[in-house]
């Protein structure tokens, strides 16, 4: 019975026609070697009647020639029977396995060490052979995977072309690979296997090889920098230790290609239609702002000119084309914030910058709201800079500034603060307006939202969504405290900067 | 000053003919162009004070125009910005305008910029003093607004003239930001930190042998500029 160490799988009926076809070429090359032997003895004693010494060296070449062209069991049989045969034939008595010279003795022990020398290290140097031809087959055949897996079709499942590249590679019956990133088995021929899924899995999970030595079922892992990525199974021809070990090198190097050239393409492609998205909303933004331009132009040209003051009611009215060419202007910006920041699909430009400049860069863009209101600033002595995107966090406080000023009565007060504490910078915005009812503070940050109370449309609903965005995108915070009727708080986290020089 | 001559150079038409009616009812005598070729043509046919150029046309671009303009002369120019990105602003500084602002703008603000642009730094009588300053290989003759380094002359802008001879009028003592903006461009500015990082550098590229290790305009981190005179 064959072998089954290690293992549940057995294919009887398989193994024992291939151990039959060894035992019956192993008899017929016996049985060859005896006939050589038989011919060589017929020839010497019938017809040439030779004398012991030459028949001692005739034998002793053919065992040689018996050893060089079979294996150690044929060679030693042959050995012995020669030496019966030398002995019997040759050696007084004549006819009869006795020796009666005790020269002979050791004549004869000479011939048989000789012999079976010979054929030892003659069979040696055969297996070498067969061994070295045998690993240059392995290697012809990882060097053709190699160039195969090299040539492999990237858009294609890169598991599957493995699998099959190393069954014609290696031209074997079986071969099976599990990527454990897919958790996909990939089968390069019909042939099954009971359990081999079972068997794949649990050799990447645990990294751990199986054999079994009766079907010729090897799966081992595939690992790359000591991590398994998967496994693969192959059977039907038995590999030696370090061709199976190229063989999974070479795997783990073409799965790991297919890997990186996929993530290169998907950065790519996200790279690509971010920069699409940005010029799309580069080019909607220009041909907004260019009517709205010559709109501005008229309106703010007539309201300001000193020269010919218009009248009451028609500034009333022009008042009123300026206001809504502003509020137009600023719902276009907001809408292109707002696509440019949703999700998080924009690229941070950090930098070191001092909060202050933040600040006042903030006020700056605010000047024509904050004309006129009361600002209070305190930010506290020696704040550390902080490592952010001075645009997109400037465009933050822009947006709190901006809701500030417009939820609170003209005559109140709105402070800015910015203090150290856990290791950030908080800045906070606060107004004395009527405060966020409690059961909307969560909604607020919610785009197109606005407060059930609010309907007179200030805002555009979508600056705290912005700012909720960027706050994100930079892994920091935006959070609100208000009580209704005393006004509303909002706070912002910044990452402090380490290391840096600040511009 | 007698009304100054102001070029608009947009594709726009609407916006033409606002910057014409809004800005001619201002007392400035204004001529139009709608591309940056037929501008350039323009300002070699005859002289102008101003520029308001567009940043953003089909055809030569308003970076491009504002180069070539700037290439033969040291007029004012306003650029007209859609974007509020700082890259945008800075593309417009260092391509050599004076100033940009923000469509859609009211036009009290363009009036502000262009009185800010065409505004010049009274010099002080004793400024003769300062000229001809003579430092390896180094000569600044203001009166004529040249600089020579090394053999090679070029002209500064007036806002570059201006910041450097503010500079130069009180060496080695560090001018805080705020200080330089509210002397050179006016009183309503004062936190635009990028024109006074793109002045420097256009000034470094003139009067440094090496822009890259300044030797003369030195930064002094967060703080500002200062002028180092040896001795």
């Amino acid at each position: 019975m064959p072998s089954l160490a290690n293992s549940t799988i057995s294919q009887p009926r398989f193994v024992s026609r291939r151990m039959g076809a060894g035992a019956t070429r192993l008899a017929g090359r016996t049985v060859a070697s005896l006939g050589l032997i038989a011919a060589i003895t017929i020839l010497l004693y019938r017809f040439f009647h030779v004398n012991a010494t030459t028949a001692g060296f005739l034998y002793l070449v053919t065992v040689l020639v018996i050893a060089a062209a079979s294996g150690i069991v044929e060679s030693t049989i042959a050995s012995i029977v020669a030496m019966l045969c030398f002995n019997y034939f040759f050696f007084p008595p004549i006819g009869t396995l006795t020796i009666a010279d005790p020269q002979n003795w050791v004549a004869l022990f000479a011939f048989l060490a000789t012999a079976l020398v010979a054929s030892q290290l003659s069979a040696r140097a055969k297996r070498r052979t067969q061994e070295t031809i045998a690993r240059q087959h392995e290697i012809e055949k990882l060097y053709s995977l190699s160039r195969a897996l090299l040539l492999a079709d990237a858009s294609r499942p890169m598991g599957q072309q493995v699998a099959q590249r190393v069954a014609q590679a290696f031209e074997l019956p079986v071969v099976a690979l599990y990527e454990r990133a897919s958790s996909s088995v990939y089968r390069a021929t019909e042939q099954e296997l009971p359990e081999l899924d079972e068997r794949l899995k649990d050799a990447a999970h645990r990294s751990t090889s199986f054999h079994d030595e009766g079907s010729k079922l090897t799966v081992a892992p595939i690992r790359l920098g000591g991590q398994p990525i998967g496994s693969l199974a192959i059977a039907g021809s038995s590999l030696s230790d370090a061709a199976l070990h190229s063989l999974l090198n070479l795997v783990a190097i073409g799965l790991e290609r297919a890997i990186s050239q996929d993530s290169m393409n998907r950065a790519e492609v996200a790279r690509e239609s971010e920069e699409l998205k940005s010029t799309l909303l580069d080019a909607i933004a220009h041909e907004f702002q260019t009517p709205l331009t010559s709109i501005k132009a008229v309106t703010t040209g007539l309201l300001s000119d000193s020269a010919h003051m218009l009248p009451e009611q028609q500034r009333e009215l022009v008042s009123i084309a300026d206001e809504s060419a502003d509020r137009l202007s600023k719902l276009v910006t907001d809408a292109i914030q707002l696509a440019r920041t949703e999700g998080g699909a924009f690229r941070l430009k950090r930098g070191v910058h001092f909060v202050s400049s933040l600040v006042s860069g903030a006020l700056r863009e605010m000047k024509s709201l904050t004309d006129g209101r009361e600002i209070n600033l305190s930010l506290s002595e020696d704040l550390p800079p902080v490592w952010v995107d001075a645009e997109m966090i400037q465009m933050v406080i822009t947006h709190l500034l901006d809701n500030a000023l417009k939820y609170s009565p003209s005559g109140t007060a709105v402070s800015v603060r910015a203090q150290l504490s856990d290791g950030r910078v908080t800045v906070s915005i606060a107004n004395q307006g009527p405060g966020i009812p409690v059961d909307e503070q969560s909604s607020i940050f919610e785009k197109f939202y606005r407060g059930k109370n609010d309907r007179n449309l200030k805002g555009t609903g979508m600056g705290l969504a912005i700012a909720r965005e960027i706050m994100a995108a930079h892994g920091q915070q935006i959070w609100v405290a208000s009580q209704p009727g005393k006004g509303a708080e909002f706070f912002v986290s910044l990452p402090l900067a380490r290391g840096a020089e600040a511009e | 000053m007698s009304a100054a001559r102001i070029l608009v150079i947009d594709d726009d038409p609407q916006i033409r003919r606002a910057m014409r009616a809004t800005l001619t009812a201002r007392d400035y005598q204004v001529s139009d162009s709608r591309t940056g070729q037929e501008g350039l043509e323009m300002l070699r046919a005859s002289s102008y004070d101003l520029v308001l150029l567009d940043i953003n046309m089909p055809g030569m671009s308003g970076l491009e125009t504002c180069r070539l303009i700037r290439a033969g002369s040291e007029i004012a120019i306003i650029m007209l910005t859609v974007s509020n990105a700082e890259k945008d602003k800075v593309d417009a500084l260092d391509a050599g305008a004076d100033d940009y602002i923000t469509k859609p703008f009211s036009i009290p603000e363009l009036l502000a910029r262009i009185r800010a642009t065409l505004r010049r730094l009274p010099q002080p009588p004793g400024h003769a003093d300062l000229q001809p300053l003579l430092a390896k290989g180094v000569q600044i003759d203001l009166p004529a607004r040249e600089v020579t380094v090394r053999g090679q002359t070029s002209r500064l802008t007036a806002k570059e003239f201006d910041l450097l001879s503010y500079l130069l009028a009180r060496p080695n003592k560090t001018i805080a930001h705020r200080e330089l903006l509210q002397a050179v461009w006016g009183p309503d500015y004062g936190d635009e930190l990028e024109y006074l990082r793109v002045f420097i550098n256009r000034l470094r590229k003139k009067i440094e042998p090496d822009p890259s290790s300044p030797q003369f305009l030195i930064t002094d981190a967060w703080a500002g500029y200062r002028f180092k005179l040896s001795e």
